[in-house]
Protein backbone atom coordinates (compact mmCIF):
# COMPACT_ATOMS: atom_id res chain seq x y z
CA UNK A 1 0.00 0.00 0.00
CA UNK A 2 2.78 2.45 1.05
CA UNK A 3 4.71 1.63 -2.34
CA UNK A 4 1.33 2.37 -4.14
CA UNK A 5 0.93 5.17 -2.62
CA UNK A 6 4.43 6.47 -3.26
CA UNK A 7 4.18 5.34 -7.01
CA UNK A 8 0.74 7.39 -7.30
CA UNK A 9 2.81 10.82 -5.80
CA UNK A 10 6.34 10.31 -7.99
CA UNK A 11 3.60 10.26 -11.12
CA UNK A 12 1.66 13.30 -9.79
CA UNK A 13 4.88 15.23 -9.22
CA UNK A 14 5.64 16.41 -12.53
CA UNK A 15 2.32 17.51 -13.27
CA UNK A 16 2.54 19.28 -9.65
CA UNK A 17 5.98 21.21 -11.40
CA UNK A 18 4.67 20.96 -15.07
CA UNK A 19 6.17 23.79 -16.98
CA UNK A 20 3.44 26.29 -18.13
CA UNK A 21 5.75 28.67 -20.60
CA UNK A 22 9.13 28.47 -22.78
CA UNK A 23 11.99 29.87 -24.40
CA UNK A 24 11.98 29.96 -27.60
CA UNK A 25 13.87 30.57 -31.08
CA UNK A 26 13.14 30.07 -34.83
CA UNK A 27 12.73 26.19 -35.87
CA UNK A 28 15.89 27.54 -38.44
CA UNK A 29 18.43 28.99 -35.92
CA UNK A 30 21.33 27.33 -34.75
CA UNK A 31 21.18 27.77 -31.17
CA UNK A 32 19.78 23.99 -29.77
CA UNK A 33 19.93 25.03 -25.93
CA UNK A 34 20.45 27.77 -23.41
CA UNK A 35 20.75 27.78 -19.20
CA UNK A 36 18.70 29.81 -17.43
CA UNK A 37 22.04 32.16 -16.76
CA UNK A 38 22.22 32.76 -20.54
CA UNK A 39 18.73 33.64 -20.98
CA UNK A 40 18.77 35.73 -18.09
CA UNK A 41 22.07 37.83 -19.38
CA UNK A 42 20.51 37.73 -22.88
CA UNK A 43 17.40 39.11 -21.58
CA UNK A 44 19.01 41.89 -19.47
CA UNK A 45 20.93 42.79 -22.55
CA UNK A 46 24.34 41.71 -20.54
CA UNK A 47 25.32 39.33 -23.20
CA UNK A 48 24.24 39.66 -27.28
CA UNK A 49 26.00 36.60 -29.13
CA UNK A 50 24.89 32.86 -29.11
CA UNK A 51 26.19 31.09 -31.61
CA UNK A 52 27.86 33.42 -34.03
CA UNK A 53 24.46 35.44 -34.24
CA UNK A 54 23.16 38.97 -33.29
CA UNK A 55 20.62 37.82 -30.34
CA UNK A 56 17.14 40.44 -30.26
CA UNK A 57 15.69 39.36 -27.04
CA UNK A 58 11.77 40.13 -27.44
CA UNK A 59 9.55 40.87 -23.96
CA UNK A 60 5.31 41.08 -23.68
CA UNK A 61 4.20 44.45 -23.60
CA UNK A 62 2.66 45.64 -19.90
CA UNK A 63 2.10 43.51 -17.09
CA UNK A 64 0.74 39.97 -18.13
CA UNK A 65 0.61 37.31 -15.87
CA UNK A 66 3.23 35.59 -18.33
CA UNK A 67 5.86 38.43 -17.94
CA UNK A 68 5.46 38.62 -13.97
CA UNK A 69 6.35 34.31 -14.42
CA UNK A 70 9.26 35.24 -16.66
CA UNK A 71 10.45 37.87 -14.41
CA UNK A 72 10.50 35.91 -11.40
CA UNK A 73 11.44 32.43 -12.76
CA UNK A 74 14.08 33.28 -15.21
CA UNK A 75 15.25 37.14 -14.82
CA UNK A 76 14.63 36.28 -10.74
CA UNK A 77 14.04 39.87 -10.19
CA UNK A 78 11.35 42.00 -9.00
CA UNK A 79 9.40 45.22 -11.33
CA UNK A 80 11.14 47.84 -8.59
CA UNK A 81 14.68 46.01 -9.44
CA UNK A 82 14.18 45.90 -13.07
CA UNK A 83 12.97 49.29 -13.18
CA UNK A 84 16.12 50.55 -11.44
CA UNK A 85 18.42 48.24 -14.08
CA UNK A 86 17.12 49.48 -16.97
CA UNK A 87 17.35 53.85 -15.82
CA UNK A 88 20.79 52.75 -14.85
CA UNK A 89 21.40 50.91 -18.29
CA UNK A 90 19.90 54.07 -19.79
CA UNK A 91 22.33 56.24 -18.82
CA UNK A 92 24.84 53.53 -20.49
CA UNK A 93 23.31 53.63 -23.70
CA UNK A 94 21.63 50.47 -23.14
CA UNK A 95 17.99 49.85 -23.99
CA UNK A 96 15.56 47.02 -22.43
CA UNK A 97 14.42 44.10 -24.65
CA UNK A 98 11.82 45.39 -27.85
CA UNK A 99 8.50 44.63 -27.03
CA UNK A 100 5.27 43.24 -28.84
CA UNK A 101 2.02 43.64 -27.47
CA UNK A 102 0.32 40.31 -28.28
CA UNK A 103 1.24 36.73 -27.51
CA UNK A 104 0.60 36.14 -31.30
CA UNK A 105 3.04 39.09 -32.15
CA UNK A 106 5.71 37.72 -30.53
CA UNK A 107 5.41 34.04 -32.24
CA UNK A 108 5.58 35.89 -35.32
CA UNK A 109 8.71 38.33 -34.46
CA UNK A 110 10.39 35.33 -32.86
CA UNK A 111 9.65 33.48 -36.42
CA UNK A 112 10.51 36.12 -38.97
CA UNK A 113 13.29 38.05 -37.35
CA UNK A 114 16.74 36.72 -37.36
CA UNK A 115 18.35 36.21 -34.12
CA UNK A 116 15.30 36.74 -32.05
CA UNK A 117 14.79 35.19 -29.16
CA UNK A 118 11.27 35.37 -26.52
CA UNK A 119 8.49 33.53 -24.86
CA UNK A 120 5.27 32.32 -25.02
CA UNK A 121 3.08 29.60 -23.35
CA UNK A 122 3.67 25.69 -24.48
CA UNK A 123 0.16 25.41 -26.12
CA UNK A 124 1.08 28.13 -28.93
CA UNK A 125 4.54 26.70 -29.63
CA UNK A 126 4.21 24.49 -33.27
CA UNK A 127 6.83 23.55 -35.79
CA UNK A 128 7.78 26.62 -36.15
CA UNK A 129 9.51 27.10 -33.35
CA UNK A 130 12.25 25.50 -31.34
CA UNK A 131 12.30 24.94 -27.86
CA UNK A 132 15.39 26.06 -25.85
CA UNK A 133 14.15 26.28 -22.28
CA UNK A 134 10.42 25.68 -20.60
CA UNK A 135 9.55 27.49 -17.18
CA UNK B 1 33.99 72.68 -30.07
CA UNK B 2 30.48 74.47 -31.40
CA UNK B 3 31.40 73.11 -34.27
CA UNK B 4 31.67 69.78 -33.33
CA UNK B 5 28.23 69.88 -32.04
CA UNK B 6 26.61 71.17 -35.01
CA UNK B 7 28.03 68.71 -36.92
CA UNK B 8 26.43 66.08 -34.32
CA UNK B 9 23.40 68.08 -34.45
CA UNK B 10 22.66 67.88 -38.04
CA UNK B 11 23.91 63.57 -37.86
CA UNK B 12 21.61 62.76 -35.54
CA UNK B 13 18.62 64.75 -36.56
CA UNK B 14 17.99 62.73 -40.01
CA UNK B 15 17.69 59.79 -37.81
CA UNK B 16 14.81 61.59 -35.35
CA UNK B 17 12.51 62.79 -38.39
CA UNK B 18 13.25 59.38 -40.83
CA UNK B 19 10.19 57.51 -41.62
CA UNK B 20 11.30 54.42 -39.91
CA UNK B 21 12.36 56.59 -36.76
CA UNK B 22 8.59 58.06 -36.76
CA UNK B 23 7.31 54.37 -37.64
CA UNK B 24 8.46 52.56 -34.55
CA UNK B 25 8.01 55.61 -31.66
CA UNK B 26 7.60 53.67 -28.11
CA UNK B 27 5.53 55.76 -25.17
CA UNK B 28 7.97 57.46 -23.13
CA UNK B 29 8.36 56.44 -19.92
CA UNK B 30 10.46 58.59 -17.00
CA UNK B 31 14.18 57.55 -16.74
CA UNK B 32 14.05 55.06 -19.83
CA UNK B 33 14.57 58.29 -22.74
CA UNK B 34 12.61 58.83 -25.37
CA UNK B 35 12.95 55.94 -27.49
CA UNK B 36 12.53 56.75 -31.21
CA UNK B 37 13.67 53.51 -32.74
CA UNK B 38 16.74 51.32 -32.58
CA UNK B 39 18.80 54.18 -33.66
CA UNK B 40 17.78 57.17 -31.70
CA UNK B 41 16.71 57.33 -28.26
CA UNK B 42 17.19 60.82 -26.60
CA UNK B 43 17.20 61.12 -22.76
CA UNK B 44 19.04 63.74 -20.20
CA UNK B 45 19.24 64.52 -16.71
CA UNK B 46 19.46 67.63 -14.33
CA UNK B 47 20.29 67.93 -10.28
CA UNK B 48 20.20 70.63 -8.24
CA UNK B 49 22.52 71.03 -4.90
CA UNK B 50 22.18 73.22 -1.49
CA UNK B 51 25.65 73.12 0.67
CA UNK B 52 25.50 74.72 3.61
CA UNK B 53 28.70 74.84 5.46
CA UNK B 54 31.06 76.93 7.39
CA UNK B 55 33.32 77.71 4.32
CA UNK B 56 30.69 77.39 1.88
CA UNK B 57 27.02 78.33 1.43
CA UNK B 58 25.52 77.73 -2.00
CA UNK B 59 22.86 76.33 -4.78
CA UNK B 60 23.83 75.04 -7.97
CA UNK B 61 22.19 73.42 -10.57
CA UNK B 62 24.80 71.14 -11.41
CA UNK B 63 24.56 69.05 -14.21
CA UNK B 64 22.15 69.71 -17.36
CA UNK B 65 22.36 67.30 -19.98
CA UNK B 66 20.76 65.66 -23.06
CA UNK B 67 22.03 62.53 -24.16
CA UNK B 68 21.32 60.56 -27.36
CA UNK B 69 22.28 56.95 -28.38
CA UNK B 70 21.27 53.73 -30.73
CA UNK B 71 22.47 51.29 -33.14
CA UNK B 72 22.93 51.07 -36.73
CA UNK B 73 22.93 47.80 -37.47
CA UNK B 74 23.93 44.09 -35.34
CA UNK B 75 27.24 45.46 -34.00
CA UNK B 76 27.71 49.32 -34.09
CA UNK B 77 26.48 51.68 -31.52
CA UNK B 78 27.02 55.06 -30.27
CA UNK B 79 26.35 57.78 -27.65
CA UNK B 80 26.82 61.37 -27.14
CA UNK B 81 26.30 63.50 -23.90
CA UNK B 82 26.23 67.11 -23.68
CA UNK B 83 26.17 68.54 -20.75
CA UNK B 84 26.12 72.00 -18.84
CA UNK B 85 27.83 71.62 -15.73
CA UNK B 86 27.30 74.27 -12.92
CA UNK B 87 25.05 76.05 -15.28
CA UNK B 88 24.03 78.31 -13.05
CA UNK B 89 25.14 78.67 -9.23
CA UNK B 90 24.29 81.56 -6.26
CA UNK B 91 27.00 82.11 -3.77
CA UNK B 92 25.23 83.44 -0.55
CA UNK B 93 27.99 84.23 1.21
CA UNK B 94 29.66 86.59 -1.45
CA UNK B 95 26.36 87.39 -2.99
CA UNK B 96 26.84 86.94 -6.19
CA UNK B 97 25.63 84.23 -8.82
CA UNK B 98 27.30 83.07 -11.93
CA UNK B 99 26.24 81.08 -14.91
CA UNK B 100 27.80 78.19 -17.12
CA UNK B 101 25.21 77.70 -19.67
CA UNK B 102 27.87 76.57 -22.89
CA UNK B 103 27.63 73.02 -23.15
CA UNK B 104 30.64 70.55 -23.41
CA UNK B 105 30.84 67.10 -24.56
CA UNK B 106 30.80 65.17 -21.83
CA UNK B 107 30.57 61.50 -23.77
CA UNK B 108 31.22 60.95 -27.76
CA UNK B 109 31.67 57.79 -28.71
CA UNK B 110 31.11 54.47 -31.09
CA UNK B 111 30.84 50.89 -29.97
CA UNK B 112 31.69 47.84 -32.30
CA UNK B 113 30.82 44.31 -30.52
CA UNK B 114 32.59 41.27 -32.72
CA UNK B 115 31.25 39.05 -29.92
CA UNK B 116 30.25 39.05 -26.19
CA UNK B 117 33.85 38.32 -25.89
CA UNK B 118 35.39 41.28 -27.73
CA UNK B 119 34.01 44.80 -28.34
CA UNK B 120 35.93 48.08 -28.81
CA UNK B 121 35.15 51.55 -27.76
CA UNK B 122 36.38 54.35 -29.57
CA UNK B 123 35.95 58.52 -28.59
CA UNK B 124 35.51 59.98 -25.14
CA UNK B 125 34.41 57.81 -22.32
CA UNK B 126 34.24 56.69 -18.68
CA UNK B 127 36.81 55.38 -17.42
CA UNK B 128 36.17 51.24 -16.74
CA UNK B 129 37.49 51.82 -12.98
CA UNK B 130 35.49 50.48 -10.34
CA UNK B 131 31.74 51.57 -9.45
CA UNK B 132 31.66 54.40 -9.01
CA UNK B 133 32.98 56.07 -11.71
CA UNK B 134 30.48 53.92 -13.68
CA UNK B 135 27.65 55.80 -12.35
CA UNK B 136 28.71 59.24 -11.71
CA UNK B 137 25.58 61.46 -12.04
CA UNK B 138 23.44 62.54 -8.91
CA UNK B 139 20.29 60.60 -9.59
CA UNK B 140 22.05 57.21 -9.93
CA UNK B 141 23.96 57.31 -6.99
CA UNK B 142 22.16 57.50 -3.04
CA UNK B 143 24.30 60.56 -1.74
CA UNK B 144 24.65 64.03 -3.18
CA UNK B 145 28.57 63.96 -2.53
CA UNK B 146 30.93 61.94 -4.35
CA UNK B 147 33.38 60.27 -2.26
CA UNK B 148 37.47 61.56 -2.78
CA UNK B 149 38.22 58.33 -4.60
CA UNK B 150 36.37 58.76 -7.43
CA UNK B 151 37.47 62.15 -8.42
CA UNK B 152 40.95 63.13 -6.52
CA UNK B 153 42.73 59.66 -7.34
CA UNK B 154 42.35 58.97 -11.62
CA UNK B 155 41.14 60.59 -14.64
CA UNK B 156 36.97 59.87 -14.80
CA UNK B 157 37.24 60.03 -18.43
CA UNK B 158 39.56 58.89 -21.31
CA UNK B 159 39.00 59.82 -25.05
CA UNK B 160 40.61 57.16 -26.39
CA UNK B 161 40.10 53.45 -27.21
CA UNK B 162 38.72 50.67 -24.29
CA UNK B 163 38.85 47.12 -25.70
CA UNK B 164 36.23 44.79 -23.69
CA UNK B 165 34.22 41.89 -23.01
CA UNK B 166 33.69 38.61 -21.07
CA UNK B 167 36.66 36.56 -20.93
CA UNK B 168 36.81 33.42 -22.94
CA UNK B 169 37.50 31.15 -19.65
CA UNK B 170 35.28 32.63 -17.18
CA UNK B 171 31.30 33.25 -18.19
CA UNK B 172 31.17 35.80 -14.70
CA UNK B 173 34.56 37.73 -15.48
CA UNK B 174 34.56 40.51 -17.74
CA UNK B 175 37.95 42.56 -18.78
CA UNK B 176 38.54 46.38 -20.03
CA UNK B 177 41.89 47.23 -21.71
CA UNK B 178 41.54 50.96 -22.32
CA UNK B 179 44.36 53.78 -24.18
CA UNK B 180 44.96 57.15 -24.41
CA UNK B 181 47.23 58.55 -26.44
CA UNK B 182 46.23 62.26 -26.52
CA UNK B 183 44.38 65.51 -24.18
CA UNK B 184 40.93 64.47 -23.63
CA UNK B 185 38.34 65.96 -25.60
CA UNK B 186 36.39 69.70 -23.98
CA UNK B 187 38.73 68.89 -21.00
CA UNK B 188 38.03 72.24 -19.10
CA UNK B 189 35.62 70.13 -16.55
CA UNK B 190 38.15 66.95 -16.80
CA UNK B 191 39.12 66.54 -13.36
CA UNK B 192 42.74 65.23 -14.05
CA UNK B 193 44.51 67.18 -17.17
CA UNK B 194 46.59 63.76 -19.28
CA UNK B 195 47.78 62.99 -21.98
CA UNK B 196 48.04 59.76 -22.11
CA UNK B 197 47.03 57.12 -19.74
CA UNK B 198 46.81 53.17 -20.26
CA UNK B 199 45.19 50.56 -17.86
CA UNK B 200 43.15 47.37 -17.66
CA UNK B 201 40.87 45.96 -15.24
CA UNK B 202 38.69 42.99 -14.07
CA UNK B 203 35.37 42.41 -12.64
CA UNK B 204 33.98 39.18 -11.66
CA UNK B 205 30.17 38.50 -10.62
CA UNK B 206 30.77 35.99 -7.63
CA UNK B 207 27.38 35.36 -7.32
CA UNK B 208 23.52 37.45 -7.42
CA UNK B 209 24.81 39.46 -4.93
CA UNK B 210 28.46 39.48 -4.57
CA UNK B 211 31.22 41.45 -7.14
CA UNK B 212 34.27 42.30 -7.06
CA UNK B 213 37.29 43.95 -8.69
CA UNK B 214 40.36 45.91 -10.15
CA UNK B 215 42.38 48.09 -11.95
CA UNK B 216 45.79 48.89 -12.84
CA UNK B 217 47.23 51.46 -14.77
CA UNK B 218 49.46 54.39 -15.26
CA UNK B 219 48.87 57.95 -16.77
CA UNK B 220 50.49 61.04 -17.22
CA UNK B 221 49.43 64.73 -16.33
CA UNK B 222 50.55 67.72 -19.07
CA UNK B 223 52.35 69.07 -15.92
CA UNK B 224 54.43 66.09 -16.04
CA UNK B 225 53.19 63.96 -12.97
CA UNK B 226 53.85 60.45 -14.08
CA UNK B 227 51.36 58.48 -11.86
CA UNK B 228 51.21 54.39 -11.39
CA UNK B 229 47.84 53.28 -9.44
CA UNK B 230 46.17 49.96 -8.02
CA UNK B 231 42.94 50.03 -7.29
CA UNK B 232 40.22 47.08 -5.85
CA UNK B 233 36.31 47.66 -5.45
CA UNK B 234 33.85 44.87 -4.07
CA UNK B 235 29.84 45.32 -3.99
CA UNK B 236 27.15 43.24 -2.30
CA UNK B 237 23.43 44.15 -3.20
CA UNK B 238 20.70 42.67 -1.57
CA UNK B 239 17.27 43.36 -1.99
CA UNK B 240 17.12 46.18 1.37
CA UNK B 241 20.93 46.46 1.78
CA UNK B 242 23.83 47.74 -0.38
CA UNK B 243 27.23 47.43 0.70
CA UNK B 244 30.09 49.23 -1.88
CA UNK B 245 33.95 49.36 -1.11
CA UNK B 246 36.82 51.23 -3.14
CA UNK B 247 40.57 51.53 -2.13
CA UNK B 248 43.35 53.39 -4.61
CA UNK B 249 47.01 53.84 -4.33
CA UNK B 250 49.06 55.92 -6.53
CA UNK B 251 52.40 56.30 -7.18
CA UNK B 252 53.60 59.48 -8.47
CA UNK B 253 56.27 61.06 -9.90
CA UNK B 254 55.82 64.70 -9.68
CA UNK B 255 58.31 66.85 -10.86
CA UNK B 256 60.48 69.06 -8.22
CA UNK B 257 58.73 66.48 -5.31
CA UNK B 258 60.41 63.18 -6.50
CA UNK B 259 58.26 60.02 -5.50
CA UNK B 260 55.18 60.35 -3.44
CA UNK B 261 52.36 58.10 -2.78
CA UNK B 262 48.08 59.02 -2.28
CA UNK B 263 45.84 56.57 -1.03
CA UNK B 264 42.24 56.54 -0.87
CA UNK B 265 39.00 54.34 0.26
CA UNK B 266 35.45 54.31 1.17
CA UNK B 267 33.06 52.46 2.08
CA UNK B 268 29.55 52.78 1.98
CA UNK B 269 26.18 51.33 3.25
CA UNK B 270 23.05 51.33 2.21
CA UNK B 271 19.76 49.85 4.07
CA UNK B 272 16.66 50.81 2.26
CA UNK B 273 14.13 51.30 4.90
CA UNK B 274 11.02 50.98 2.62
CA UNK B 275 11.02 50.49 -1.22
CA UNK B 276 11.24 54.17 -1.82
CA UNK B 277 13.63 55.45 1.50
CA UNK B 278 16.75 54.41 2.36
CA UNK B 279 19.75 55.73 5.21
CA UNK B 280 23.27 55.94 3.97
CA UNK B 281 26.35 55.67 5.91
CA UNK B 282 29.83 56.36 4.40
CA UNK B 283 32.97 56.33 5.85
CA UNK B 284 36.18 57.59 3.58
CA UNK B 285 39.89 58.21 3.98
CA UNK B 286 42.37 60.24 1.58
CA UNK B 287 45.72 61.20 2.18
CA UNK B 288 47.27 63.20 -1.07
CA UNK B 289 51.30 62.84 -1.45
CA UNK B 290 51.58 65.64 -4.21
CA UNK B 291 50.01 67.80 -1.73
CA UNK B 292 50.62 66.92 1.71
CA UNK B 293 46.81 66.81 2.66
CA UNK B 294 44.98 64.09 4.20
CA UNK B 295 41.15 63.85 5.19
CA UNK B 296 38.46 61.65 6.90
CA UNK B 297 35.15 62.04 6.00
CA UNK B 298 32.11 60.44 7.76
CA UNK B 299 28.60 60.69 5.90
CA UNK B 300 25.58 60.02 7.32
CA UNK B 301 22.21 60.48 4.38
CA UNK B 302 18.54 59.99 3.53
CA UNK B 303 17.26 59.16 0.49
CA UNK B 304 13.41 59.11 -1.28
CA UNK B 305 12.86 58.61 -4.52
CA UNK B 306 9.16 59.04 -5.23
CA UNK B 307 9.93 56.97 -8.55
CA UNK B 308 13.36 55.73 -8.99
CA UNK B 309 14.71 58.23 -11.85
CA UNK B 310 13.94 61.12 -9.80
CA UNK B 311 15.78 61.35 -6.19
CA UNK B 312 15.30 63.66 -3.05
CA UNK B 313 18.81 63.44 -0.75
CA UNK B 314 19.98 65.04 2.21
CA UNK B 315 23.27 64.38 3.96
CA UNK B 316 25.65 65.54 6.90
CA UNK B 317 29.29 65.02 6.28
CA UNK B 318 31.67 65.57 8.86
CA UNK B 319 35.26 66.03 8.03
CA UNK B 320 38.79 65.87 9.85
CA UNK B 321 38.84 69.58 10.00
CA UNK B 322 35.59 70.33 11.31
CA UNK B 323 35.52 73.78 9.39
CA UNK B 324 34.64 71.60 6.22
CA UNK B 325 32.02 69.95 7.87
CA UNK B 326 28.37 70.81 5.71
CA UNK B 327 25.46 70.28 4.74
CA UNK B 328 24.34 68.81 1.55
CA UNK B 329 21.00 68.06 -0.38
CA UNK B 330 19.81 67.57 -3.98
CA UNK B 331 17.11 67.38 -6.06
CA UNK B 332 17.79 65.06 -9.30
CA UNK B 333 16.37 63.75 -12.13
CA UNK B 334 16.21 61.53 -15.24
CA UNK B 335 14.59 61.78 -18.25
Amino acid sequence: MRIATLLILLMLTPLLYAADYAVVVARSSQITRLEIDNIKDIFLRKRNFESGIKLVPVNLLGDDAMRRNFEQEILQMDRETISRYWVSNHFQGISPPATQASLLSIKLFVERVEGAIGYLPLEMIDSELKVLYEF
Amino acid sequence: MNRIIALLISTLLPLVFSHHAVAQTQAYQLGMGLKVNDGFTLGGYFSTELVQGDKVKEFIVDDVAVMAYGSFDNNFSYLIELESIEAYAVNFESDTTASNLPPTIERLYGDYKFSDNVSIRIGKQITSIGYWNLQPINVLRETTSNPKYSYEMFPKFLTGVDIYGYTSFDDDLTYHVYLQGSKDIDEDNINIKIDSHTGFSLEKEINDKWKMGGSLGKFAEIDDTRTRYFQLNARMDDSRYSLISEAIINNQDVRGLGSVKSKAFYLQGEYRVKPRHAVITRAEYFTDGKTATQDKIAVIGYSYRPVFPVSLKIEYQWHSDSGDNRLLSSFSVLF
